[in-house]
């Protein structure tokens, strides 16, 4: 009896999605487009990344080749080297330069001048839309022993000139600050709009009670913070294993090219440059499986500690 | 009295604030300016220009002029508005589209699509696999390849469905009501009451798509076929100073031991940033607008 009832409400279910799906027919072939560019342009290529247990033969089928290509991965002393640059840039980008971020965003909400305020923030987006290729070069320019800025500034004070660009102990400081330029404005966008939706009222009794900015910042901004600050820590740890192909791919050359390849320029050369493709796609199905971890690690622990996962 | 003294203290805060913050504003400023100063020098003396000049040293376009009559850079502009305008355009078509059925209440299925696209935001199996499809699809070669690759991107489609969601569910009952079907309702009801998430999203794949060099490179072998972007790569990052001339205009150019190349590729960088300065004004307005009203879109 109980079952009979259960099978004929699925019965109805199905029944009425049914209908429903097809009262919405032209909904499925609005969205049919987007799905067929998933399929092809993505699960494709994953689809393709089983190379990396095949030796690749352009015609032909390709021989089963096992867990030789992740074997020669690891056993290659270049490997090591590239995951440690990737963690280390990884590091400055994502943990050393993120306090900077929610600095910028206290610092902009303490100018009182509207007109200051919204100037600096404006110049500040500017060098977020810029594409990667044209940042190398202002930084390039930027950076010239020569005629650079920096050096210059430099100059005024008796020290350099110094080549940051080729030199191996000031490379990545030159992509952390390029990093940095980039994105500070932008970046901090999240934050300046969390201290400005704080309610009013804090800052009134707050002044009331005679609190000086250091006490407003410690008491009413940086709690306000804690929330965002959570969530994109915690994302920027997804983000770990890429370290950012394109500016490495544009800032470096062949003098410092061993202190900042990073696994997704080692990828590129591997696959685009040598066609060494089942060992791009074992070192890119390594990477991908490590990234995955992260990111459903940073999902469960952004769940629990602040609500809000990373979708 | 104390008044007074804190009022002193208060703009001796500001004032090293400003200096602090204007200080950093100007390390974007000075080189922006110096590439756009030093690009309308005159040859002859923008070689001695340090990098805090930012007035030109005499005035001549002849930067502009022998980068305008390169072979090589003419057809890469062309092609990148191409693949700028026809991509972005293809980029709001399908994205418009998937976000308002994906925001349809009573759709069949919507969970499974959703999780269908988080999956394909997480995994993002790189250049080489996806080579091989481009090829499989004869592909390689066309601006094709660049356009179709990139043509939805997941985070921008959820931005998307969060302005659809904004609208108030009355609004596409009285279109039922009405009789609109779901085409006229997205096209004629909810697309224009979107405007300003149109207007953001628009902007953001044309950014995307003008700044575009990785797939172009790759897809696109001949240089000649290529986009602004990796022209500019050629010259900046590999410092190629032969194409930078042009071949053509080794013959034109009598006074080609004057040139200076760093300024002629300070002439290509201001080509490739002057769109993005024309689309910036709009960023401003609709983008960041929105989000400090609506909380966190981006």
């Amino acid at each position: 009896m109980n079952d009979r009832q259960l099978s004929v409400s699925r019965r109805d279910r199905w029944k009425a999605a049914l209908k429903q799906m097809r009262t919405d027919k032209i909904l499925y072939v609005l969205i049919a487009p987007t799905i067929l560019y998933f399929i092809i342009f993505r699960v494709w290529p994953i689809w393709n990344m089983r190379m990396a247990f095949f030796n690749y033969k352009a015609r032909g089928p390709w021989e089963w080749a096992g867990l030789k290509y992740f074997h020669m991965v690891f056993s290659t002393s270049a490997f090591t080297d590239i995951l440690k640059n990737t963690l280390i840039i990884s590091f400055m980008k994502y943990i050393l330069l993120f306090p900077f971020f929610v600095l910028f965003a206290i610092l902009l909400n303490e100018i009182r001048s509207r007109r200051a305020r919204n100037t600096i923030q404006a110049v500040s987006y500017l060098p977020h839309l810029l594409s990667w290729v044209v940042i190398a070069g202002i930084w390039i320019s930027f950076l010239n022993p020569s005629s650079g800025a920096v050096n210059q500034v430099l100059g005024w004070f008796g020290a350099g000139p110094y080549d940051f660009m080729t030199s191996k102990g000031a490379i990545r400081w030159v992509l952390f600050f390029s990093e940095a330029w980039r994105s500070l404005g932008w970046d901090s966008i999240i934050f300046f709009t969390a201290i400005i939706n704080i309610s009013p009222d804090l800052f009134e009794a707050a002044d009331m009670d005679g609190a000086n900015r250091a006490q407003v910042i410690r008491a009413i901004i940086l709690p306000a913070l804690v929330i965002p600050m959570t969530t994109v820590f915690i994302l920027n740890l997804g983000f770990f294993m890429t370290a950012g192909f394109d500016q490495v791919f544009n800032f470096t050359n062949p003098a410092v090219n061993s202190v900042v390849d990073i696994l997704d320029t080692y990828i590129y050369r591997l696959g685009l440059d040598n066609g060494q493709y089942s060992l791009a796609c074992a070192v890119s199905l390594i990477k991908g499986g490590v990234g995955l971890i992260l990111v459903l690690l940073t999902h469960v622990t952004s769940k629990r500690l602040t609500g809000q996962g990373v979708w | 009295m104390k008044q007074a003294k804190l009022r002193k203290k208060f703009r001796v805060g500001q004032l090293i604030l400003i200096l602090i913050m204007g200080l950093f504003i100007l390390t974007i400023l000075i080189p922006l300016l110096h590439i756009v100063a030093k690009s309308l020098s005159d040859p002859a003396q923008s070689a001695q220009m340090k990098g805090l000049e930012i007035l030109p040293r005499g005035f001549s376009f002849i930067n502009y002029q022998i980068i305008m009559s390169n072979p090589v850079l003419v057809p890469s502009l062309i092609t990148s508005v191409f693949i700028t305008v026809v991509g972005t355009a293809l980029n709001m078509l399908l994205t418009i589209s998937a976000a308002y059925v994906l925001t349809r209440p009573n759709l069949v299925g919507k969970r499974a699509f959703m999780v269908f696209f988080i999956i394909m935001m997480l995994f993002d199996p790189g250049l080489v696999p996806e080579y091989f499809v481009v090829k499989d699809l004869g592909l390689i070669g066309s601006r094709w390849s660049v356009i179709l690759a990139l043509a939805v991107n997941v985070y921008y489609l959820i931005i998307m469905m969060r302005y659809f969601e904004e609208i108030p569910p009355s609004i596409y009952e009285a279109a039922k009501i009405d009789g609109a079907g779901h085409i006229r309702t997205l096209f004629s009801i909810a697309t224009p009451l979107c405007r300003s998430g149109i207007a953001t999203l628009t902007m953001f794949y044309a950014v995307v798509r003008w700044n575009e060099y990785l797939r172009s490179g790759v897809y696109i072998s001949k240089l000649k076929d290529s986009v602004l972007q990796v022209v500019l790569r050629k010259f900046l990052v590999e410092g190629d100073t032969t194409t930078l001339i042009g071949a053509q205009n080794l013959l034109n150019y009598n006074e080609l031991a004057k040139i200076d190349y760093t300024a002629l590729s300070y002439a290509v960088i201001v080509i490739a940033i002057i769109p993005i300065l024309v689309l910036f004004p709009l960023v401003l307005k609709y983008y960041t607008k929105d989000v400090m009203a609506g909380g966190v879109k981006g």
